[in-house]
């Protein structure tokens, strides 16, 4: 293989890698942006699963316990969240912002009542890659595809399932109704809070395994801030993927895309661009490839509403 | 088919109050398939239902009328399971049951058509329609079985529709249809029907009442929702009336004349047989008196205006009319239309792409809003709670909004508090608006009293013009013949009115000429003498040549 291909293939290899947190901390922001719940805690949620997947690994010394952990507790902002929302009926944009901060501050906190303060920071194992029985072994593919840790397969099987059930189910209609008119889905008995509490759910727990993988892949340890902003894109992932699971699959391999080219450059040298330009490349890219997209893209109707079967509507 | 003169149920008893809460149901030959009794519901301090009760035969049509306000659709919420009840019971086939959700009573086989369809705008109509229940996924979902049962169902009942069209893309009477189709796909044996003829053009109407019967020929009770007289008299067995939140009768068709219902509807504080509202079902051709014989000078010329919409397409195609001094001109159509868009064009809200407006032989077209009002044009939007008013504010500010500039409220730049006060004080007694006073907050009046602001604020200024849209919407009877009075005494005093409305029967009431828009275009403009309202209807649906 020529030196190109090989570079090719170490820079795929590596956006498989970093899609991961994309594509889970989307599709969860999808998800419970389908039943209408507006979901902006990500960066929160992604920090404190950061924080506490990384404890949970390193008392373990498990990294399966420590993901377990990092999706309880994202599961448990889901929760708060729904239950602020639905059936408080709080303002779902200012309920997501408080979370926010209660995630970023608990992530911090977390860590110093456990670990305190140290000069040589504690270390977990990182994941390591689990080739695929034989197809690992196809030419150029099977290294970038199947030559990867196991939550990038499943961040693969995810997205899949996820299509199907939103497009070829029952469920997945009621659920995609339930955001888009929950009155017209509670008339026709669709459990509307129900559906909205496992959607939160569900996807707080997918943004806590989002923020855990980062320590577990790149760092070997938490620090303050790891999630870097990938919280907040995934908001502008949702809308960029239309709210579909495959169409945010692809722009998460996109945002991956962007986000190893800058680094590469970065650590590459010869170049003479101040690396803090680079680090801003992902969110220019995030504006530009939002506008032309947010022409097309029609969010969930109900997206960050609250619905209330008594209320009464004046005509 | 007849839809007049269909069978009667035979047993014919004046039910009142007092005889429903001793039980009805020992007294009647069949047991009701269903009775609510002494139904309770409170919304804040406000008494939405006080001790209602209905009880619907099988196979019977039943008419549930009144005004605005009655609480029709509060009880009809309560029996789907919206609305939770205070107090009271509900008996299917003479047994108690609890109703807490609509899956509860799709469960106990009702099911209802609101009137504003229950319906996801992005889905087909075969996934609105089998929405909620259970679905083969083998593996993928599979539509093929319920798609040949809506066939099946449609044709049946004369509801056809095409499966997998786009909810948005479909007209109002198509999405009814779906409306209908949802609740008998789940095999219901009683259907409300909230208000099911609003949006429908009179053949459209016909059709749903054939439907109607077809469906209680199956076996079905139907319990139809509406404050339209006419329709309850041409459709329904037995005619039940409601008036704030109180049961006034039960009666069969054809037990009272007109007159009783009428009565029973509006309460002992009008008199019916004076009123404009009724003079057409009096047969009283007399009321309103008719234009001026000879023509007067246009007030409002309106010359090949073309408007957009916000996607950018033309919502107003080409329009061209006048509207004279003197003169109620009728703007008929089914809603979304582009009336909407042609009220603001005129009103300097939103920018012509072609054509020119003329009031007063003076080009407006491109008149800033705030110019127009200044004695030229007043204006009741369509959406008061999103054009209309500002539910922060106080009362008086709402009152005087729009004229706040005026030196009679105005000194450079500030507002003259007393005056504003007296003023709105004057409109709050002479336009009934029930509110704690001038400085209460806007947001505390009910949907009824805000527009009857919005009413007092367009019609207690000078204009040339008066541009109102859907003006009795949400009013209840009292207040709308009101409303018509005051459009009544304009025309006399020789101004000129432009009556926007989905409300035909109102359009044929009040105006001198109408003239139909559909699809952005005018398709027809007839003189009084020539008012058919099924001409109207097929011109509403596009249909434009001949009978």
């Amino acid at each position: 293989m020529d030196e190109f291909g090989g570079q090719f293939v170490s820079f795929a290899k590596l956006v498989m890698l970093a899609l991961v947190p994309y594509v889970l901390a989307s599709q969860g922001t999808m998800l419970s942006g389908r039943t209408g719940i507006f979901n902006v805690a990500q960066e929160g949620i992604m920090l404190v699963g950061a924080s506490a997947g990384f404890l949970g690994a390193y008392y373990s010394g498990s990294l399966v316990v420590g993901i377990l952990v990092a999706m309880v507790v994202g599961g448990l902002f889901g929760l708060a969240l729904a239950y602020f929302t639905t059936t408080l009926k709080m303002d779902q944009f200012v309920i997501g912002l408080a979370l926010f901060f209660v995630g970023l501050g608990l992530s911090t906190l977390l860590f110093k009542i456990a670990i305190g303060v140290t000069l040589q920071p504690p270390l977990i194992p990182t994941l390591d890659a689990v080739p695929v029985p034989g197809l690992s072994k196809i030419p150029v593919l099977g290294d970038i595809l199947f030559n990867q840790n196991w939550l990038v397969y499943l961040t693969v099987l995810l997205s899949a399932l996820l299509y199907y059930v939103m497009y070829q189910t029952s469920f997945g209609l009621a659920l995609r109704a339930v955001g888009e008119n929950p009155k017209a889905a509670d008339s026709l008995g669709v459990n509307v809070t129900l559906m909205r509490y496992g959607a939160a759910i569900v996807g707080g727990m997918l943004m806590g395994v989002a923020g855990a993988y980062l320590p577990m892949v790149y760092t070997g340890t938490f620090t303050e801030g790891i999630v870097r902003g990938r919280g907040w894109l995934s908001i502008a992932l949702a809308f960029f993927g239309g709210w579909s699971p495959h169409l945010i699959f692809l722009g998460s391999l996109f945002f991956a895309g962007v986000e190893v080219l800058a680094l590469r450059v970065q650590v590459g040298g010869g170049v003479s661009i101040p690396y803090q330009f680079l680090l801003m490349l992902p969110y220019v890219a995030t504006i530009l490839v939002m506008m032309p997209a947010l022409k097309w893209v029609r969010p969930p109707a109900f997206l960050g509403r609250n619905y209330d079967r008594e209320k009464r509507t004046s005509v | 088919m007849s839809i007049i003169g269909c069978e009667s149920s035979g047993f014919h008893t004046l039910f009142t109050k007092a005889v429903y809460s001793k039980g009805v149901a020992e007294s009647m030959v069949e047991q009701p398939i269903l009775q609510m009794k002494d139904i309770r519901k409170t919304f804040g301090n406000v008494v939405a239902l006080n001790n209602v009760s209905l009880s619907l035969n099988r196979k019977e049509v039943h008419g549930l009328l009144g005004g605005n306000g009655a609480g029709k659709t509060t009880l009809m919420n309560v029996l789907y399971g919206l609305y939770k009840p205070d107090a009271g019971d509900i008996l299917l086939d003479g047994e108690k049951i609890q109703i807490r959700s609509p899956k509860d009573a799709i469960s106990h086989k009702i099911g209802m058509v609101h009137q504003h369809f229950l319906q996801v705008d992005s889905f087909s109509v075969v996934e609105n329609i089998v929405l909620g229940t259970p679905l083969a996924n083998n593996p993928r979902l599979d539509l093929a079985p319920a798609r040949k049962k809506i066939g099946q169902l449609a044709e049946h009942f004369g509801l056809e529709v095409e499966t997998e069209a786009r909810i948005e893309d479909l007209s109002m009477g198509i999405r009814q249809r779906v409306e209908i189709l949802k609740a008998l796909y789940r095999g219901v044996k009683i259907l409300i029907l909230d208000e099911p003829t609003t949006n429908l053009t009179p053949q459209e109407v016909d059709h749903l009442f054939h439907s109607l019967r077809a469906m209680v020929n199956a076996g079905m009770s139907v319990a139809f929702i509406t404050h339209k007289l006419r329709e309850v008299l041409s459709v329904c067995d037995r005619i039940t009336v409601l008036r704030q939140g109180e049961t006034v009768f039960t009666l069969g068709r054809s037990e009272a004349d007109e007159e009783t219902f009428v009565q029973a509807m509006v309460g002992e504080e009008m008199d019916v047989g004076d009123s404009l509202i009724f003079s057409r079902q009096r047969g009283d051709e007399s009321q309103p008196a008719p234009a001026a014989a000879e023509p007067q000078p246009p007030t409002l010329r309106v010359q090949d205006v073309c408007v957009l919409n916000e996607a950018g397409l033309p919502a107003v195609d080409g329009c061209t009319f006048t509207a004279h001094q003197g003169e109620i001109l009728g703007i008929a159509g089914v809603a979304g239309n582009g009336q909407l868009e042609l009220a603001e064009s005129i009103m300097g809200i939103r920018p012509l792409a072609a054509g020119e407006i003329i009031i007063n032989d003076t080009p407006v077209s491109t008149a800033k809003t705030v110019d127009l009002l200044q004695d030229l044009v007043t204006y009741i939007p369509e959406d008061r709670l999103q054009d209309g008013y500002l539910p922060t504010a106080t009362v008086a500010q709402n009152l005087i909004l729009g004229f706040h500039r005026k030196p009679t409220y105005n000194r450079h730049g500030f507002l003259k508090r007393r005056a504003i006060l007296q003023a709105s004080a004057e409109l709050i007694s002479e336009y009934n608006i029930i509110t704690q006073g001038p400085n209460d907050a806007a947001a505390n009046l009910s949907g009824g009293n805000i527009q009857r602001v919005m009413i007092a604020r367009a019609l207690s200024y000078p204009s040339q013009l008066l541009l109102a849209h859907n003006p009795t919407r949400g009013l209840d009877i009292p207040s709308m013949e009101f409303v018509y009075r005051k459009l009544l005494a304009r025309k006399e005093s020789g101004q000129a009115t432009l009556l926007i409305s989905e409300d035909l029967d109102e359009l044929l009431l009040m105006c001198d000429r109408i003239a139909t828009l559909y699809r952005g275009k005018l398709v027809g403009l007839l003189k009084r003498a020539d008012f058919d309202k099924y001409q109207i209807g097929r011109m509403m649906s596009g249909v434009t040549n001949g009978k």
